[in-house]
């Protein structure tokens, strides 16, 4: 979604197309419109949640369902008007949403969709034992939706509606995945710890696109009881369930086109298919199906991300939206703290047996590079997750700025001053070095789902961006802004992730071995970045393992092996420190 | 530029639209079809779609084009059926759907285009005089209710006190539960184990187990087709002696390869087509079902029941479209109008029976449509 | 509730879980290698029984039609291939494995059917045309896509489910079929009747799974799958491709299915649409071993047989629900129990 001048015309286009369909095509074709707005709708949640956030869903089509019988109940049993069962419909929808979100989202890898396959089966039988929703059988007679004293009986006018709301859940999707929040939940996939490590909380987030994509499915839910006016539990069954994530698959799950082109393609190809095969292949059989499965096999080893980017890629490209001068984010607060910035207080970490990290000890002080280094296996690295929050704290404690962060998530230490960067980079593939960066910024701005979901974001969201745009120029990537991230060197990137880190406006800034895989005249290049970050008056712990890189750069050193602290004093000491001579020989015998 | 990109693929789609909403020749009467010949209810689908094969296609040298469209037992599809066979077809009449909750959701469709409907599903509440809506709605296949009645009256005369029942999990199974438990209490004969299980369920055990702990004198098992043979199976191999009756559901030869000897004295109603060749010469149906099921033996092989229900579809028409064409032009409204008029005062001799239609009955079949049959040495045996 | 009808339930659940188990266990044995979550297994099992009950009648015409299509395809695809890379010289090896083979099966099937063979010779003849289905249908529908996102292999894995469905109602019709049983013992075990049938499906199982630890462990080509699945890359270095890993794991898993599909059937009516909700359970099972551990995945499996058993005893109209919320907390234990990888996902 990168905004470009082409998509708001084609957008407009888009309307018009929409608007025109009722007006000129055939009954049937505007019915089928129909029943692709609401399937478009429900995708569209599955796009957010399925593809961007990586949370794979089959439990869908039963959100579809509580939001069909809340309105099929209370609109037949007790006669409430259908604008107010939509209200109920999404409470009860947030609420369930909510309840499996808490239990099933803290599910990692496999165990989440099976879990959404689990409640999807669950609800769909309670649905059908439930004598006053119909049973299996189902309710009848719920009335049409009416605005004033017009019923929205025709397909025509139904048209009209149903699309009216596909397109404010589309824009309203477009506008949060180009947002704060946004930033944070294409971040989830794949750079779970990354997002958490900039002040997202991740788990809340998850919730939050959970919810969200509940909320449109039962919307789509409320318009298919009125449509059709008439609920049974089969539309909600977990076939159906599967087939909406189908549709968001197929059409291009990365993209809010993906979803209204996944489920146009899916229920078009249905119709065509029935439409011509008894034709081609005689009425004795039933080939529908089978025709269908072979084609979209053929279809997605085409395209397998979908139809959506292989139709965009036919599109004109628009040029990124420019980065307009904007006031500065409110800085944070940096206020002078008598002693050591930090200090790590007889730190240990035990992985059942076996001690990592013996009892450290030692402090950081303001506007010092203090270089953490040691040979392989000596506790550098999971002394960095320890301060870092990645990992909590067997005994021991660090202390930030005088207040403990000791095992505190990672999210609260970002909250607190402290910025990282990864030994391993985790960028976003396909995400923009100033987006990479902009979410660096997470923490200084605070536009909620709701507000980005509404564009009532643009003036933050230009300070962020032109704050994005100045830490990209502070590390000299300017040339490289709208690139994606994930198409640099891997010199580029390590320096992309220095930016990101600098752009939440860090005390400290934590780098793990950002030397590491490096040619010589990027380290070199590192290190000028260094230096001057130094004279601005940043404080840097680099936990390194290349010597000759810390030594060219650091004010102190602390030397570790076996978990302990070897050493601790200026280079120039350590570098005649026989113990460390020694332990650094032993590595290099190993 | 991009209205160029996006006008080509719209074009070519509208191309595409109008193409496909064709429109057949005014003068024909065009009755469009929707049945389930996939999902689960393909075994009850298949034989009504093999007999929309066989129907003629002139009534009252009248042209008929039969439209035929699969809706795999969903409801959503079944509603787009209808709809579109009443938007692009122009449909005098709907004639569908197999199974009871797609015949309701397509009640509303069928109403706000004022053109009639002959469902093929089992239940009533399809054709409840109680609603204005069913004006216009019609069914052929015996009610549950029907069918339920000649179980509790079999069960009382083998002096049954009390009952068991399994059944689908769906709207054939609940629909099977809330009738037998009403002609069971008016028969005095009270229901003492309710249990449910799915068409696909690989095993019954559970709910077998529980029945029979219960010491029904009689267990009805609500399925249709094959499935029915799974608790069947189950109660036997668990020693149960008591009656096992089954719902006409089941009333077709594959249910007898694969129930095998476990289904011998099974006691079902039927419509007496399934065993016209016992019905006395003097039962006008014999005539009827010995020339359908002669046509349909002679196509597909084994006669089903469902198949007849699809055929009295069309007996119904048969009779109601020359009266209707008295009164109007095919295609019109008034054509429509007429047709539910006449299909309302239909008198038809079919396969299932004899069907005299009211305006508070839109079923119109009598105790001529059932026939209590038992399971003899794999054969249907009429029982008397 | 008294002690026998305990005894039976859990014989019935443990019957059925053994069924279950072998599914989890070639749906682990295909995700691991391939990262397919294969939801057509179902359908193997389906079309396993189906092929023999049709073979019971004479007919395997549809199947054998099926095999022969799916040959031509394959060939075709191979002969693209290799005239792509310019290994033309390959190609008369690589169609008779792809193309001519399974045509000699199909012939097979079509012509030993109608001769209404021995009972044995027609469980070998099933058995071996749903097999090779598995290995066809790789290479025709997964192997292209192989280097996919599991996203899209598993939608990949839906569209062939919805393909073999339909394709299922078309060969054996909307009826079930049951196959004659291997036996008609049963005997007392403590006052409980225990059918000789159920015996001989468990033993069966745990036979088949002992086969293959052994085949995993001891043989070549079960060492090379193990690498393929601890290590794709690596593997691949090692000379195992990819390709090859594939295939083996689709010809295996289609076997164990297939052969779940004629253990099954004659305890059970078999329809042309049952496989998706057995493969579901299995599924679930193979879950509970987190889609990598054999032992984990056939207990998972059994924990489910079970639980459906006594839940249709107890609560009948709720018994999916009764199921599928159970899971739910096994599922949150065992995820928040075992130690994820990010890249993993």
């Amino acid at each position: 979604m990168s905004g470009g001048s082409w998509t708001r015309y084609a957008f407009v286009a888009f309307v018009a197309v929409l608007v025109a369909v009722p007006a000129v095509a055939p009954a049937f074709w505007v019915t089928l419109g129909n029943y692709i707005g609401l399937y478009s709708i429900v995708a569209l949640g599955l796009v957010l949640l399925t593809g961007v956030a990586g949370q794979t869903s089959f439990g869908q089509a039963a959100f579809v369902g509580i939001g069909a019988y809340t309105t099929a109940w209370l609109t037949t049993s007790l006669g409430y008007t259908p604008w107010i069962t939509l209200a109920i419909g999404l409470a009860v929808t947030a609420a369930v949403a909510l309840a499996l979100g808490a239990i099933t989202l803290r599910m990692k890898g496999h165990y989440l969709p099976l879990a959404t396959i689990a409640w999807g089966i669950s609800l769909y039988f309670l649905f059908g034992n439930l004598d006053f929703l119909g049973g299996h059988t189902g309710l009848t007679s719920i009335p049409p939706l009416a605005i004033g004293s017009f019923e929205l009986k025709a397909e025509r006018a139904l048209f009209l509606f149903v699309w009216a709301i596909a397109l404010a859940a589309l824009w309203a999707t477009a506008n949060l995945l180009d947002s704060r929040p946004g930033r944070a939940i294409r971040a989830l996939r794949g750079g779970f710890e990354m997002a958490e490590a900039f002040g997202v909380d991740g788990a809340r987030m998850k919730t939050v696109v959970f919810v969200y994509a509940a909320l449109l499915a039962c919307v789509s839910g409320w318009l298919y009881a009125h449509l059709q006016r008439f609920v049974n539990p089969t539309p909600f069954s977990i076939n159906m369930g599967i087939e909406y994530l189908f549709m968001a698959v197929v059409g291009g799950a990365g993209s809010v086109w993906g979803a209204v082109v996944g489920a146009t393609l899916i229920t078009l190809l249905k119709q065509v298919l029935q439409d011509i095969l008894p034709g081609l292949l005689g009425r004795s059989g039933n080939f529908e199906m089978i025709v269908f499965g072979v084609l979209l096999v053929v279809l997605l080893q085409r395209a397998r991300e979908g139809v959506w980017p292989w139709i965009a890629r036919l599109l004109p490209r628009s040029a990124p939206r420019p980065v307009p001068d904007a006031p500065p984010l409110k800085a944070r607060h940096h206020a002078e703290h008598p002693g050591p910035l930090l200090e790590v207080r007889a730190a240990r970490k035990a992985f059942g047996g076996l001690v990592a990290v013996n009892d450290l000890t030692f402090d950081i002080r303001a506007g010092e590079i203090l270089g953490l280094i040691g040979p392989n296996g000596a506790g550098k690295s999971t002394t960095f997750a320890l301060i870092s929050g990645a990992l909590p704290l067997t005994t021991g404690d660090v202390v930030f700025r005088g207040r403990s962060i000791g095992s505190r998530p990672p999210y609260e230490i970002a909250r607190r001053g402290i910025g990282r960067t990864f030994q391993h980079v985790k960028l976003i593939p396909g995400m923009s070095v100033l987006d990479h960066v902009a979410l660096g910024a997470y923490l200084r701005g605070t536009t909620g789902v709701a507000r980005a979901a509404l564009k009532l974001d643009r003036q933050e969201e230009a300070r962020t961006r032109a704050e994005a745009a100045r830490q990209i120029a502070r590390c000299g990537l300017t040339a490289h802004t709208f690139e994606s991230a994930g198409s640099l060197a891997l010199g580029q990137q390590r320096i992309v992730e220095i930016a990101r880190a600098l752009a939440c406006d860090p005390t400290l800034l934590l780098l793990d071995e950002p030397a590491a895989g490096l040619r010589y005249l990027e380290k070199q290049q590192l290190a000028a970045l260094l230096r001057g970050l130094k004279a601005e008056g940043m404080t840097i712990l680099l936990v390194e393992h290349d010597m000759d890189f810390v030594m060219g750069i650091t004010d102190r050193l602390v030397v570790m092996d076996f978990g302990e602290k070897l050493a601790e004093g200026l280079p120039a000491e350590i570098q005649r420190n026989p113990r460390v001579r020694e332990a650094y020989l032993g590595g290099v015998a190993e | 530029m991009v209205a160029r990109m996006l006008r080509r693929p719209l074009v070519a789609g509208l191309a595409i639209a109008f193409a496909f909403a064709a429109q057949s020749a005014r003068a024909d009467i065009n009755v469009g079809v929707t049945l389930s010949a996939t999902g689960p209810a393909a075994s009850l689908g298949i034989p009504e779609k093999n007999t929309f094969d066989l129907v003629p296609t002139t009534i009252g040298g009248q042209k008929i084009n039969w439209i035929v469209l699969d809706d795999g037992s969903d409801t959503t599809k079944a509603v787009q059926n209808a709809k579109k066979l009443v938007a692009e077809n122009k449909v005098d009449v709907i004639v569908g759907s197999t199974i009871t909750p797609a015949s309701l959701a397509m009640i509303d469709t069928a109403v706000e285009a004022e053109t009639p409907m002959i469902s093929m599903a089992a239940s009533a509440r399809i054709v409840d005089p109680g609603n204005p809506k069913t004006r216009w709605i019609f069914k052929t296949p015996q009610s549950d209710s029907l069918m339920a009645d000649a179980i509790a009256v079999s069960m009382k005369a083998n002096g049954v006190q009390t009952m068991g029942y399994i059944g689908f999990a769906d709207a054939y199974g609940d629909g099977w539960l809330a009738e037998i438990k009403r002609s069971a209490q008016t028969a005095g004969i009270r229901v003492i184990a309710e249990e449910k299980y799915n068409r696909n369920d690989t095993s019954v055990t559970g709910q077998v187990l529980k029945i029979v702990a219960a010491k029904p004198d009689a267990v009805l098992v609500g399925a249709a087709g094959t499935p029915g043979a799974t608790p069947q199976k189950e109660l036997v191999s668990r020693g149960y002696k008591g009656r096992i009756y089954q719902t006409h559901g089941v009333a077709n030869p594959d249910f007898l390869r694969v129930v095998g000897k476990d289904g011998s004295g099974t006691l079902l109603p039927v419509g007496p087509m399934l065993v016209y060749e016992q019905l006395p010469d003097s039962n006008p149906v014999k005539k009827v079902a010995a020339d359908y099921i002669n046509k349909y033996e002679a196509r597909f092989g084994t006669r089903s029941t469902f198949g007849g229900h699809a055929w009295d579809a069309y007996l119904l028409l048969n009779a109601a479209i020359p009266e209707a064409l008295k009164r109007a032009q095919p295609g019109s409204k008034e054509f429509r109008a007429a047709l539910r008029d006449a299909l309302e005062k239909a008198n038809v001799v079919a396969t299932h029976g004899v069907y005299v239609m009211t305006p508070n009955d839109h079923n119109g079949l009598d105790n001529r449509a059932r026939t209590m049959v038992r399971i003899d040495n794999d054969k249907w045996v009429v029982s008397r | 509730m008294d002690l026998p009808i305990v005894a039976l339930l859990a014989q019935d659940g443990i019957t059925n879980g053994a069924i279950y188990a072998l599914l989890a266990l070639a749906l682990v044995l295909v995700f691991a290698v391939t990262r397919v979550i294969w939801v057509p297994s179902g359908e193997f099992l389906a079309y396993g029984t189906l092929t023999l009950a049709g073979l019971q009648l004479g007919k395997a015409s549809g199947i054998a039609g099926l095999l022969a299509g799916m040959a031509v395809v394959a060939g075709a695809m191979e002969a693209w291939r290799s005239i792509g890379d310019g290994e033309a010289r390959r190609l008369p090896a690589r169609l008779a494995l792809w193309t001519g083979l399974p045509l000699a099966i199909a012939a097979a099937l079509y012509f030993i059917a109608p001769l209404q063979p021995p009972f044995f010779v027609q469980i070998l003849l099933a058995l071996t045309a749903v097999t090779a289905l598995g290995p066809l249908l790789y290479r025709i529908a997964f192997q292209p896509v192989a280097e996919a996102s599991v996203l899209v292999l598993l939608i990949v894995a839906v569209a062939v489910h919805f393909a073999l469905v339909g394709l299922g109602l078309w060969f054996f019709g909307a009826e079930g079929s049951r196959t004659p049983p291997f036996t008609s013992a049963s005997f007392e075990l403590g006052g409980v009747t225990v059918s000789g049938q159920s015996v001989l499906v468990v033993a069966t199982s745990i036979a088949l799974i002992f086969a293959l630890a052994l085949f995993f462990n001891r043989t070549l080509y079960g060492r090379a799958l193990r690498a393929t699945a601890v290590n794709r890359v690596g593997a691949r270095l090692a000379g195992i491709s990819p390709g090859f890993a594939g295939t083996l794991t689709f010809t295996l898993g289609a076997l164990m299915c297939a052969f779940c599909g004629v253990l099954i059937g004659p305890i059970t009516t078999v329809y042309y649409d049952s496989g998706f909700l057995i493969s579901l359970k299995g599924f679930v099972g193979a879950i509970f071993g987190g889609l990598v551990t054999y032992p984990a995945a056939a207990a998972g499996s059994l924990l489910v047989g079970v639980l459906e058993s006594f839940s249709s005893f107890w609560a009948s109209a709720f018994k999916e629900v009764i199921v599928f919320t159970l899971i739910i907390p096994v599922l949150l234990w065992l995820s928040l129990t075992t130690q994820h990888h990010e890249e993993d996902e």
